[in-house]
């Protein structure tokens, strides 16, 4: 379980985050939402160590994050798929996927199970990842993700900007991978497609986490959207 | 001598001067284009190679083949970790700051040059070649008979500068299929194209650096071990190849290699045709020229990307 206790993190002397405590089960889908600018991002990046927790304290599955470097965080099987797919993108489909591979040393047989819940993404294993479309190059950014065979899943808007049939495939995958036991924190602006599928919500105020409630607490009070998003 | 044969001769000489250029600016390029840091020092890691070669050939006082050997082994490795250490103990400390990086390599600059000529002093060095014989070139003439091969004097090279330049190539090979076919190149690459997401997948980024540090200033010191033997040790040495290498990163591109390689080579042979034929002086402001050229009609470069 990932569990986070008033953590705080700024960016150089800017603090953007000052409490934020929340959990996320195994096997739950936990979607975090709030206004542009609240910190949704920066909690991800901050999970993963890529921006400096300066107050509180991180765990996962009981070890605590807090301590440990950067890129020592994917090995305790938590991957990351940003905003904007952050992929490598003059790399190859195939090489991206083998970094992927790399952070745990996973091989074939991985690569084969990923690759079959993204088929199209096999037929394009040599193209360079910046000439695949928006649909595909989410594919791989998942795809890239899941090769760590990760027990914690941070989504960032992952359907923005996507066509419908590919919003589909991404919300099936991510429920998939819920079914098999991962926890998942989920980062997104459609908020009708994130209620259906999420178990529980964490709405994020100015850097502080406002309130958790269960997902189907939040479509039974709408009014609770308007308060923290404005909607 | 003729016009032919005397331009063939500034060709060879530059196609030296073009080989032991493309191993240095390709040092410097690779720092720049995976790690984002401007190495004013690159030059004194180019010098410390020479000087590691000549203390190392002079201590050993083998033959030369064995302490030339020795020297192409040892002095890369040793000016890598130098410069390895300086990324741990400087750039690092200053979390890659662009403006920051320049400052504080002009500092490693002077330090590197000052520890050196209180070292070893300000005497030039000479390193002896492993193997050295001189041989002549033919020319083509075309007279009553047709094309005759002749042996014009003065048209020669010696077996050591032709070395040089396939050593260079070899190397280059080598370093290019690194890049493109190991899982290191795969993690050089990664980290160049977005650090954040590369830590993400678990690279230890701050090593990488590192090691990428490291490897540039080591392959400037394999080009001066490789030219030392022709044009001798000393402490000031740096700064040609410091700015030669900024001109041919410039006009090649930032951070591309290709391109680093390809201007390495014009501005290597252009600048041994104008050195034979007019004046050396004349070819650095020649190719200082283009740079400003290629800097207003084209600002990334010939090979290079806009920045994103």
């Amino acid at each position: 379980m990932l569990e986070l206790k008033q953590v705080g993190a700024a960016y150089d002397q800017v603090q953007v985050l000052f409490d934020v405590s929340m959990n996320v089960k195994p096997g739950e889908i936990h979607c975090l939402l709030g206004r542009n600018g609240a910190g949704k991002t920066t909690t991800l990046k901050t999970i993963m160590g890529l921006v400096t927790a300066n107050k509180g304290t991180l765990s996962f599955n009981n070890v605590s994050l807090n301590g440990l470097s950067a890129h020592q965080i994917p090995k305790q099987k938590i991957a990351y798929v940003p905003q904007g797919r952050g992929l490598f993108t003059e790399l190859s489909v195939a090489q991206n996927i083998e970094v992927g591979l790399m952070v745990r040393g996973k091989g074939t047989s991985t690569k084969d199970k990923v690759l079959e819940l993204f088929p199209r993404l096999k037929e394009r294993l040599k193209q360079r990842a910046e000439t695949l479309s928006g649909g595909e190059q989410q594919m791989l950014a998942m795809a890239r993700a899941l090769c760590i065979e990760p027990d914690l899943i941070l989504l960032d808007e992952p359907t923005e900007g996507l066509q419908p049939s590919m919003i589909q495939l991404i919300r099936d995958v991510t429920i998939k991978m819920r079914d098999e036991g991962a926890a998942i924190l989920l980062v997104e602006q459609r908020i009708d497609a994130v209620l259906s599928i999420a178990d529980r919500v964490s709405f994020i105020e100015r850097g502080v986490i406002a309130e958790t409630v269960t997902a189907s607490s939040v479509q039974n009070n709408p009014a609770m959207l308007t308060r923290y998003l404005g909607v | 001598m003729d016009f032919g044969p005397h331009l063939f001769l500034a060709l060879l000489e530059g196609s030296i001067t073009a080989a032991v250029l493309a191993l240095t600016a390709v040092g410097l390029s690779l720092v720049f284009g995976i790690m984002r840091v401007v190495n004013v020092a690159h030059g004194e890691f180019f010098m410390l190679g020479a000087v590691f070669a000549w203390w190392i050939t002079s201590m050993l006082g083998a033959h030369p083949v064995l302490g030339f050997v020795l020297a192409l082994l040892f002095a890369p490795l040793l000016v890598g970790l130098i410069a390895a250490t300086t990324d741990y103990l400087i750039l690092r400390r200053i979390n890659y700051n662009p403006e920051r990086t320049i400052v504080a390599t002009i500092g490693v600059l002077y330090i590197i040059q000052q520890l050196t000529l209180m070292t070893f002093g300000p005497e030039a060095r000479p390193v002896t070649a492993p193997f050295n014989k001189r041989i002549a070139l033919p020319w083509f003439e075309n007279g009553a008979d047709g094309f005759t091969l002749i042996w014009p004097w003065g048209l020669g090279t010696t077996t050591y500068k032709l070395a040089v330049i396939v050593a260079a190539v070899v190397i280059l090979l080598m370093l290019w299929l690194v890049l493109t076919r190991t899982k290191w190149g795969l993690i050089m690459r990664a980290t160049q194209l977005n650090s954040d997401m590369a830590t993400a997948h678990g690279i230890p980024v701050d090593k990488v650096y590192a090691m990428v540090f490291g490897l540039g200033a080591a392959l400037a010191a394999l080009g001066a071990v490789l030219v030392v033997p022709i044009q001798q040790a000393h402490y000031l040495m740096g700064a040609d190849p410091l700015l030669l290498s900024f001109i041919v990163v410039i006009i090649g591109g930032l951070g591309s290699l290709l391109g680093t390689v390809v201007a390495a080579v014009f501005i290597g042979l252009s600048d041994g045709i104008i050195s034979v034929f007019f004046s050396p002086t004349l070819a650095k402001i020649l190719a200082t020229l283009l740079v400003a050229f290629v800097l207003i009609f084209k600002p990334n470069g010939l090979f290079g990307k806009s920045a994103e």
